[in-house]
């Protein structure tokens, strides 16, 4: 009640604001308060009404659209309504043919051969053709923005619906990058695509009809959609702030609204918080190798002699309680992370750890940390067990969740972790030999590749600041990149994870601590059902529209 | 005179309590998390249990320590480039007029960011930026009255009896500085103050964990919409009395020590 009168207050004041201000004919107050209520009355009223008769349309509370709706620069990678793809992940984690009716890999697995549909068409009404498909995919490897390309040879329109790609290495995750590419017309497409409304031609089940750069945009269904038509027929998405989707939600505005754990206690009457589980984790890098002085080609610095014992990672694995961070850190808006693949089709369920501070504290001993002089913190040859944790200055989730691991640490184990909030082009000078939060989650095993292969560690691409570096791992993970289909490629994944004896996850070499899953957060109104959503990747926003064709009001 | 020493003991006891509180009191804990002002924390908690009254102490504590180092430096330059106007040749009178244009042409607050970033983030960026960018009024006065002074007669009597420029400018001008440079100095601090304070706020500087009202500020406005008002609400009020108590600080010794205004 308390939340209406509020509500009703805000109304009055801006309606009578607008009146006023409209107006200025001198009304009294009072004139212009009867004036503004009637008005508050009647738009109440109609809403209800449209609420009634037309359950067909949802307002979403999203965040910042980006500057471009372009696929060849990597926009829809996490699915969209907007655009068709060859293949695509469904509600369940697994691969299924979209525009694609079939395909097929060669024995040296380096050239793939799709099949697509022949009754599909634009919006703009020209069909969809290979040679499209072959364009789409040459224009983002020249644009070389996202996506990458970077083993794929050649892509050609062998007739109508067939089109090859020839690789230059083997890559099981090709079928991956095929299901981020949306598919763009060939003879509409310019240096303004994407960029305007009319300038957004796919062939999904939705059309861009309206787009207010930074405000809204509008989706309508595609009506000739090669799909079933979906039950949404219009979209409403409002560019908003955290704060201004969370007024909007609790005034009515929206149907769904993106929020975060910090808003997500409020009650708002009507709407419910769903969780949409993602691999968005949150964890912390630990460099592997000792500092030995040397320093990377830009100069920075490289090694830690704390974390560089495996036993001391492996600690914070074993000592830290992931439910506590969940529940202090994260208002319990979180699951508990063991990889950065959990849950996905080559997530090793044998890598999911159980909290054991005694094992961690034996750890601890074992390799000569113990508190000598008293004060509550380990020491070895002098040397406290002590370091720094960076976390991205201005991301409080983190900085929450890096506390929170520094507490449980000092309590748990004697283990001195002193937070430290930096900026991004520092964190890039110290990564290398000091600890940081990082958070990944890819819907594509490519991201495991990057993470632990030993041709990438060391980069500045965030992956692998650790300097882990494995031949086993190597091997496995060179396995799994060229087997033939992407089924068969799981068993060497989970073998790069943990394959009884050795391996990248928390059981393994640890090189990574993950804690926490971030749950995505969204206020949904009663009935509105959001279909099967599949695990987010990194982002809250695009993943939850890309089935928006599955969306349904009850 | 004795609301003077009054107030300065409340900041000296305010700028004391932040240096001497210990770290552990703002360390997170989170079994006190989002708590509403009571007995035991009078300002409330915030999200990762931290005690908003020990935190406001730290950020005002830290906000004094850069007023009182950039108001000193600002007034140093001030009065040293204010004095070599008015006595030194008449082309670096316009030179330091042109400087004093230009610096105050350039909205501060840019030229602050520009500065403390150039001079490298964190608290010695903030105090070099505080520092250099606040002379320029001070400086205008004190050039104003000094040109004043040396139109007197006693100091043209001074110059025919053959002292030089440098015993004539410590002798018988610096003296006559000594209330306006006092004044402008305590007078300076709420402008530095509220500088550090905005730069804090603006996210250069300091990281977030560390204390400083400008982040504390930052920080509540993520939380206000969930209702956490005191963690706006006492920080920006105790913000506002530090400087609020400053100005009466200066503008009671104004009264002291200016003779022009003694007997208003």
């Amino acid at each position: 009640m308390k939340r209406r009168m509020k509500v009703l207050a805000v109304l009055l004041c801006a309606a009578s604001v607008i009146v006023s201000g409209c107006g200025g004919t001198g009304d009294s107050g009072t004139a212009a308060a009867e004036k503004a209520e009637q008005a508050a009355d009647t738009d109440s009223a109609q809403k209800k009404e449209t609420e009634t008769e037309e359950k067909s349309e949802v307002v979403i509370g999203f965040s910042s659209e980006g500057d471009s709706f372009d696929p060849c620069t990597g926009f829809g990678y996490t699915g969209s309504p907007l655009y068709s793809t060859l293949v695509k992940v469904n509600g369940d984690d697994q691969l299924e043919n979209d525009l694609a009716t079939d395909y097929s890999v060669s024995e040296d697995a380096l050239t793939w051969t799709f099949q697509i549909r022949d009754d599909v068409t634009f919006t703009n009404g020209d069909p969809l053709k290979a040679s499209d498909v072959a364009f789409t995919f040459h224009t983002a490897k020249e644009k070389a923005t996202y996506m990458d390309l970077t083993m794929l040879e050649s892509c050609t329109a062998l007739d109508d619906t067939t089109v090859e790609f020839k690789l230059t290495k083997p890559c099981v995750t090709f079928i991956y990058t095929v299901a981020q590419m949306g598919i763009v017309p060939e003879n509409a497409y310019s240096d303004q695509f994407g960029l305007e409304a009319d300038q957004i031609i796919g062939s999904g089940p939705y059309k861009m009809v309206q787009w207010d750069k930074g405000q809204q945009f509008i989706l309508e269904a595609n009506e000739d959609y090669y799909g079933e038509q979906p039950k949404i027929q219009r979209a409403v998405v409002l560019v908003q702030e955290e704060d201004a989707r969370l007024v909007a939600a609790q005034a009515g505005e929206v149907d769904i609204a993106l929020t975060s754990a910090t808003l997500a206690n409020t009650e708002i009457e009507g709407m419910s918080v769903q969780k949409v589980a993602s691999v968005d984790n949150r964890g912390i890098t630990l460099p592997t190798v000792p500092d030995e002085g040397k320093v990377t080609e830009d100069g920075y610095k490289i090694g830690n002699n704390i974390t560089c014992d495996v036993n001391v990672r492996k600690a914070l694995c074993y000592g830290i309680d992931r439910q506590q961070i969940i529940d202090e850190a994260l208002n319990g808006y979180a699951e508990p992370a063991y990889t950065e693949c959990d849950s996905m089709p080559w997530w090793n369920e044998e890598t999911a750890i159980e909290t054991d501070v005694d094992y961690a504290v034996e750890l601890l001993e074992q390799s000569g940390w113990t508190d000598t002089d008293g004060d509550g913190i380990r020491e070895k040859d002098g040397q406290k067990l002590a370091f720094h944790l960076m976390y991205f200055a201005g991301d409080s989730m983190r900085q929450a969740v890096a506390m929170s691991v520094a507490n449980q640490a000092k309590e748990n184990m004697g283990f001195d972790i002193t937070v430290e909030g930096v900026s991004a082009d520092d964190t890039i000078q110290r990564m290398f030999s000091e600890p940081m939060i990082m958070g990944w989650g890819s819907d594509s095993p490519m991201t495991s590749y990057m993470l632990y292969h030993s041709s990438n560690a060391g980069k500045t691409d965030w992956y692998n600041p650790e300097f882990y570096t494995s031949d086993k791992t190597d091997e496995y993970l060179d396995k799994a990149m060229t087997s033939l289909t992407i089924e068969d490629s799981y068993e060497w994944w989970k073998k790069a994870q943990w394959d009884g004896e050795t391996g990248t996850s928390m059981r393994g070499e640890a090189p990574w601590a993950f804690y926490v899953n971030m749950t995505h957060l969204y206020f949904v109104k009663d009935g509105l059902n959001i279909g099967n959503q599949r695990i987010h990747a990194h982002g809250q926003a695009w993943p939850l529209i890309a089935n928006l064709a599955e969306w349904t009001w009850e | 005179m004795i609301f003077a020493a009054l107030i300065f003991a409340v900041l000296l006891g305010v700028y004391l309590s932040g240096r001497l509180l210990s770290d552990d009191l703002i360390a997170a804990d989170f079994s006190q998390k989002a708590q509403k002002p009571s007995l035991e924390h009078p300002f409330g908690t915030d999200m990762l249990g931290r005690d908003m009254l020990a935190r406001t102490l730290k950020g005002l504590s830290v906000s004094i320590v850069v007023g009182t180092v950039a108001s000193c430096v600002s007034a140093v330059i001030a009065l040293i480039v204010g004095v070599a106007a008015a006595t030194g040749a008449s082309w670096l009178d316009h030179l330091i007029n042109w400087v004093i244009d230009l610096v105050m042409g350039i909205p501060h607050t840019v030229l602050l960011i520009l500065i403390s970033f150039a001079c490298g983030k964190g608290l010695k960026g903030v105090l070099i930026g505080v520092a250099v960018t606040h002379w320029t009024g001070l400086a205008r006065i004190i050039r104003s009255e000094v040109l004043q002074i040396r139109s007197q007669q006693y100091i043209e009597v001074s110059k025919k009896l053959g002292h030089s420029s440098w015993w004539i400018t410590v002798h018988h001008i610096l003296p006559h500085m000594v209330p306006q440079f006092l004044i402008g100095l305590i007078l300076m601090f709420p402008h530095a103050i509220m500088h550090e304070s905005s730069l804090t706020f603006l996210g250069f500087g300091l990281s977030p964990e560390q204390p400083a009202i400008g982040i504390i500020l930052s920080e509540s406005m993520k939380y206000i919409s969930t209702g956490m008002w005191w963690l706006a609400f006492f920080p920006g009020l105790m913000l506002v009395l530090i400087v609020l108590l400053f100005d009466r600080l200066g503008e009671n010794l104004k009264k002291i020590v200016d003779p022009y205004s003694a007997h208003e």
